[in-house]
């Protein structure tokens, strides 16, 4: 079931009502039978898998808990186990989510060593959102070992945890210790909630409906066949493409976050302003800031402290003294992350390929840092706005430049389109930018949608979050921040149909 | 104790007060690559085994915090 559909508002409104009509001891169930009555109907019998994934948890997370509690009786250590446990969720979680996406694309890597023998397995059933619920998950699992949280021991609690249904399809990716003791609070109703959520929706539905979905027709006209066209045109095509995606993304993440709003539950952050990341990393700091805070604490911190890298690490200082040997260790860390970012959109070389650019740059500028600095003082370059917009330029550049890998065909292709920019770019098919499937009023539309969405965050960037602004203007102003979005959606985004209402780009990951 | 710390984050982490930050963490003054490269550091000088469980905001927010930590660990 898609964010758009009239079906998930149906739902929404009619889980809203039975919510707070509800006795408060039981308004979680009502969260629960929402999340599994929106999982059956989007994903039939995918549900399964879920129900799979809350089980290995919540049996794993029990486990955790007692030997927990006799590491604190006794001192018990009893580490083994205790890695066991964890072990046994990772390798049940991610051996089904390896087997559902990348079974095929191993199999037919394979094929070629096994004499042309096909492995794969045809008319598998793609849970909707696998990576996201999945990686909560084991999340949990990790936070009960490393006592951050209690086991949860009412296993219909844990399974909410688990199909928290704004969140399913996309994220964001959120903690055990962050979001359940919201989902089973015994809140009252709060129009404030109601309007705040509202409000949020609104604009995730603008940035969805009336950008993200006009700026993909272009998009597929363009890649659809980037052999008709010129590098410029082909650049065109992945720069509306860099609008789409993140208005997807981040407009599906909104719809998110003002859904679990509407309940008074306040979801993870998921994006702060990427438009103005000074940095690749700083990028990735502010894009999918869940999936990267998820990286991060699960395999980013327990790789660099582990006792291999430890070891590499005295190796490297010994062969490289100073900053170098120190930064080894850690460059390699990151970019293993980045390796498995990448391979988490997809079973792809394009994605593989995708990692190892994000990857190989932010290990080759860790590594750098020092001789930067040091030309930085040289130079006498200090951090004001001009060397602030510089820096915001060439990441966006460098973003721009890893889209061409995953939005083309092919890498193959998405190589050769970075050439065509360079040798053949063909300028004078700018003036032909009608024919890519979008007519004037379209892209005028694109484009006003996107002047004002960085106009938006370009006052958030400054002043910090606008809701807090409207929060201080008269009621009436703060109605009409949903009343207006409606209205556009309404007219630009629903009526004016000469587009396709595209799914969300990330459900499929 | 506390000044040989205090020269060790500054090494690493040079342009940060240590002696009178309070929020380290919370602020956004340390990033990951930062609190690896203290707990690598802290783990060598001090001897303490500080491991990914401690990765803790509380135990990096302040040279205290983290002065307190290394004492749960030494040893």
């Amino acid at each position: 079931m898609s964010l758009t559909s009239p079906g998930f508002l149906i739902l929404l409104a009619a889980a809203a009502a039975v919510y707070y009509l509800a006795p408060k001891k039981l308004r979680w169930i009502v969260l629960l039978a929402a999340g599994l009555a929106f999982y059956c109907v989007g994903g039939g019998l995918a549900v399964l898998y879920v129900l799979f994934t809350a089980l290995v948890v919540y049996v794993c997370g029990l486990a955790l808990g007692r030997l927990n509690e006799k590491r604190r009786a006794d001192g018990d250590r009893r580490l083994a186990a205790r890695r066991w446990c964890v072990a046994a969720a990772c390798l049940l979680n991610f051996g089904l989510l390896f087997f559902l996406k990348y079974w095929n694309f191993t199999a037919q890597l394979l094929s070629p060593l096994l004499g042309g023998r096909d492995l794969g397995v045809s008319g598998l059933l793609m849970p909707l959102g696998v990576s996201f619920f999945m990686f909560q998950s084991v999340g949990y699992v990790v936070d009960v070992y490393r006592d951050k949280v209690a086991p949860e021991r009412n296993p219909l609690k844990l399974l909410l945890f688990v199909s928290f249904f704004p969140q399913m399809v996309q994220g964001p990716i959120s903690r055990f210790g962050e979001l359940a003791p919201q989902l089973l609070a015994e809140r009252r109703f709060d129009a404030d909630h109601v309007k705040y959520g509202l409000q949020q929706m609104m604009w995730g539905y603008m940035k969805k409906l009336i950008i993200a979905d006009r700026a993909a027709v272009l998009v597929n006209t363009v890649m659809g066949d980037p052999w008709s066209h010129g590098g410029a045109v082909q650049a065109l095509g992945v720069l509306f493409y860099c609008v789409q995606l993140y208005c997807d993304f981040s407009g599906g993440i909104d719809i998110a976050v003002g859904a679990a709003r509407l309940f008074g539950i306040e979801l993870a952050a998921n994006f702060k302003r990427p438009l103005f990341s000074v940095s690749l990393a700083d990028f990735w700091r502010r894009w999918h800031i869940t999936l990267g805070a998820w990286m991060r604490d699960y395999v980013f911190y327990p790789i660099s402290l582990s006792k291999p890298f430890a070891r590499l690490g005295k190796a490297a200082r010994r062969r490289f003294p100073g900053k170098l040997g120190k930064v080894i260790p850690t460059s390699l860390a990151t970019f293993i992350v980045y390796l498995i970012i990448g391979v988490w959109h997809g079973a792809n070389f394009r994605y593989i390929a995708f990692g190892f650019w994000n990857g190989a740059i932010i290990t080759l500028s860790i590594l750098l840092a020092p001789a930067f600095e040091s030309w930085k003082s040289r130079l006498g370059v200090r951090e004001t706005g001009p060397w602030r917009a510089f820096r915001m330029a060439h990441t966006a550049v460098i973003v721009f430049f890893g889209r061409y890998i995953t939005r083309a065909p092919r890498l193959l292709t998405a190589l050769w389109m970075v050439k065509e920019l360079f040798v053949h770019p063909r300028f004078q098919e700018l003036g032909a930018v009608g024919e890519l499937g979008l007519g004037a009023g379209d892209l005028l539309i694109v484009a006003a949608g996107v002047l004002i969405l960085v106009l938006v965050e370009l006052f958030e960037e400054k002043r910090g979050d606008i809701r807090l602004w409207l929060e201080k203007r008269p009621p009436l102003i703060q109605w009409l921040a949903i009343a207006l979005p409606l209205l556009a959606i309404l007219c630009l985004g629903i009526l004016r149909g000469s587009h396709i209402s595209s799914d969300f780009i990330y459900k499929q990951f | 104790m506390k000044e040989k710390l205090i020269r060790i984050l500054t090494e690493v982490c040079p342009g940060v007060d240590f002696a009178a930050e309070t929020a380290l963490i919370d602020d956004g003054i340390l990033e990951s690559l930062d609190i690896v490269a203290i707990v690598t550091e802290l783990r060598e000088a001090f001897d303490a085994d500080i491991g990914v469980d401690d990765l803790l905001p509380e135990n990096f927010n302040s040279a205290d915090a983290m002065l307190a930590l290394i004492e749960r660990r030494q040893g």
